[in-house]
C-alpha cells in the first residue's frame, strides 16, 4: 500500500482501488486467479510509489534513464589476456551497477569505482535494466574506462543487442555494426565504373542491389602482393572485401583467443590506410588468378553451402554478371562470425569464394598474403555475400 | 467512453507497464489488459471530476498553442502556479486539454488541471519539503 498518505496519494490509491475492484469480476469471468489481480495491484502500486518516492524533480532533470546492470550468477572472467582484467566474484549472485543510457541505440554502462577496468563481459550475458528491458550481449564486450564526458568512440566497447520480448535471439549482427554506420548509401554509386577510391566502404544492401550498375573494366588492377587489396577501380564490393581481408589479416595476426569484436575494431581502424593503398595500381595477371580462385572457390563451396551459385561453369560467360554480384555487400552476419571462429578448424588453404573476375583479383591477393585460416573465413564470407546476391539472379544459377 | 487522456500520466503509465509485465508472463491476455485500461479511464475521469476540488491559478508566457482534433495543446514558459498556500515556478509546462463536453467552467477547469496535475504535484512535492502540498 502507498505509505505516503498525502492527499495526492490518497487520490491515486482511491483510483487504484476503483480499478481493481471493477476488474475483479472481469478477471473471474476470464478464469484468472485472484493472485494475478493482486500481482497487478502490487506492481501498479510499487511503480507509483517508486516514481513518487524518487525525487521527481531530479527524475525530470535526468534525460537518460538509469539502467541496472545485473550479471548472472557465476560470472567470471574467461579471457585473461587483457591487462588487469576485472573478475566479478563468482560468489556474487547479482552485481548491480548503475548504468546510464545515452541514446536509444547505445547503452553506456557506468560500473562502480570498485571494479577494476577493463571489464570483460563474455558473450551470452544478459543484462537487465531497472525498467525490465533485457540486453543480450552477443559477443564478448570489453568495458574499458574512459574519461568522464568522453564521447564513446564509433565502436564503443559495450555493445549489446537489445532483446526485449522473445527469448530467441536474432542472428548476431553486433560486430558488423561498426561497418555499416560508416558506409554511405549504395545508391549513390555511379553507374559507370568507379575510377576513384572511396574513402569509406559503401554498404551494399540487398534491396539496393538492383540499382547497382557497376562495370568493372578489364583494367581491373591486380593488387600488389600484400594482403591488403588495392584497386583504383575497386567496386564497393571489393572494398568491403578489403575490409574483410584486413579482418582476416588482423585475425591471423592475433591470438586465437582474441575477441572478434577487437579484430573488427582493428580492421576498422586500418580502413583509413586502405584509402592510400587503394591508389596503388599494380599490374597483375588476373586471368591466371581467376582460374586459381575459381578452383579454390570450388573447394570453399564445400565448407558452407547455403544456397547460391556453386556452378563455376558459368563463370566465363557471366563474368560481368558475377562481377556485379560481388558488388553486393552483405552485412557481416553470424555466419561470418562463426566462420571467423572456426577459422582454426578449417584446413583449406587459399580458399577464396568468388564468382567474378573482379573479385577474384583481390582474392588472389588474399591467397598470397593472408593466412590460410583467415582466407577460409574470408572466403566463407564472400560465399555468403554471393549467395545473398544470388537470390536475385535469374534461375539459371544452381541454388 | 471516457477520455484516454490520462493514460500518459504516472498513474496511467505505471498501470500500463504492470499490464505489459503480466502480458509478457502470459498471466493475462492483451484484451483483458485493454479492458483494464478502459476501466482506468473511467475511474480516473470520475475521480478527477468528483473527488478533486483543488483550485490552482497559473500564469506564464504562451509559447505555442495548438487546437487539433478537438484537443488543445499549450506550451507555456516561466509559469507560476499559485494555490492558496503554495507557489511553484517552472520553466516549461505542456498542457493537453480535451473538450469537457460541458458548459460548466468548473468542469473545464478541472479537466485542464488534470492534464498537468502530475507536473503540478511533482512541483509541489519538490518545492515544499515541510508543508503539506496541494491541500
Amino acid at each position: 500500500m502507498l505509505t505516503n498518505t498525502g492527499p495526492v496519494a490518497k487520490l491515486y490509491l482511491s483510483i487504484i482501488d476503483d480499478v481493481i475492484d471493477s476488474m475483479k469480476e472481469l478477471f473471474l469471468d476470464e478464469g484468472i486467479e485472484d493472485r494475478v489481480l493482486d500481482d497487478l495491484r502490487h506492481l501498479w502500486e510499487s511503480k507509483v510509489m517508486q516514481s513518487k518516492a524518487i525525487d521527481d524533480h531530479r527524475r525530470n532533470n535526468i534525460n537518460s534513464s538509469n539502467f541496472v546492470l545485473q550479471l548472472p550468477a557465476g560470472y567470471q572472467q574467461t579471457e585473461p589476456d587483457l591487462a588487469a582484467p576485472a573478475v566479478i566474484p563468482a560468489a556474487q549472485n547479482f552485481n548491480s551497477f548503475p548504468v546510464k543510457k545515452n541514446s536509444g541505440a547505445l547503452a553506456t554502462f557506468s560500473l562502480p569505482a570498485s571494479l577494476a577496468y577493463p571489464v570483460q563481459i563474455p558473450a551470452g550475458v544478459t543484462l537487465q535494466t531497472a525498467s525490465g528491458q533485457l540486453y543480450k550481449v552477443n559477443v564478448p564486450v570489453v568495458v574499458s574506462q574512459a574519461q568522464a564526458g568522453q564521447q564513446p568512440a564509433s565502436h564503443p566497447p559495450p555493445r549489446v543487442t537489445e532483446w526485449r520480448d522473445a527469448p530467441a535471439l536474432q542472428p548476431a549482427v553486433v560486430p558488423p555494426h561498426p561497418i555499416p554506420p560508416r558506409v554511405p548509401e549504395q545508391s549513390a554509386l555511379p553507374a559507370s565504373s568507379i575510377t576513384h577510391p572511396r574513402p569509406s566502404l559503401p554498404l551494399c544492401q540487398e534491396s539496393s542491389l538492383p540499382h547497382i550498375d557497376l562495370t568493372l573494366g578489364d583494367n581491373e588492377p591486380a593488387p600488389p602482393p600484400e594482403p591488403v587489396n588495392v584497386s583504383t577501380t575497386a567496386s564497393p564490393c571489393t572494398q568491403l572485401l578489403d575490409l574483410q581481408i584486413r579482418a582476416e589479416e588482423a585475425l591471423a595476426q592475433t591470438t586465437k583467443g582474441r575477441d572478434i569484436y577487437d579484430i573488427l575494431k582493428e580492421v576498422i581502424e586500418k580502413e583509413t590506410e586502405k584509402v592510400e593503398r587503394s591508389r596503388d595500381v599494380a599490374a597483375g595477371n588476373s586471368s591466371s588468378r581467376s582460374e586459381a580462385a575459381l578452383q579454390d572457390y570450388n573447394a570453399l563451396s564445400d565448407i558452407i553451402q547455403l544456397d547460391g551459385p556453386a556452378d563455376n561453369s558459368d563463370h566465363e560467360e557471366d563474368e560481368e554478371v558475377p562481377l556485379q554480384e560481388n558488388d553486393f555487400l552483405g552485412l557481416i552476419n553470424a555466419e561470418v562470425i562463426k566462420a571467423l571462429q572456426e577459422e582454426n578448424e578449417s584446413s583449406d588453404s587459399n580458399s577464396v569464394a568468388s564468382s567474378s573476375s573482379g573479385g577474384i583479383d583481390e582474392l588472389a591477393d588474399v591467397e598470397e598474403g593472408v593466412g590460410d585460416s583467415a582466407l577460409n573465413a574470408f572466403g566463407s564470407y564472400l560465399q555468403i555475400s554471393c549467395k545473398m546476391f544470388a537470390n536475385l539472379l535469374p534461375p539459371k544459377w544452381d541454388y | 467512453m471516457a477520455y484516454q487522456l490520462y493514460r500518459n500520466t504516472t498513474l496511467g503509465n505505471s498501470l500500463q507497464e504492470s499490464l505489459d509485465e503480466l502480458i509478457q508472463t502470459q498471466q493475462i491476455t492483451p484484451q483483458l489488459a485493454l479492458q483494464v485500461l478502459l476501466q482506468f479511464d473511467k475511474a480516473i475521469n470520475t475521480a478527477l471530476a468528483n473527488r478533486v476540488r483543488n483550485r490552482v491559478n497559473f500564469r506564464g508566457s504562451l509559447n505555442t498553442y495548438r487546437f487539433c482534433d478537438n484537443v488543445w495543446t499549450f506550451v507555456l514558459n516561466d509559469v507560476e502556479f499559485r494555490e492558496v498556500t503554495d507557489l511553484v515556478k517552472v520553466d516549461k509546462v505542456k498542457i493537453v486539454a480535451c473538450d469537457g463536453k460541458s458548459e460548466s467552467k468548473r468542469l473545464k477547469l478541472l479537466l485542464l488541471l488534470a492534464t498537468f496535475s502530475r507536473i503540478l504535484m511533482k512541483l509541489l512535492f519538490s518545492s515544499d519539503s515541510g508543508s503539506n502540498a496541494a491541500e
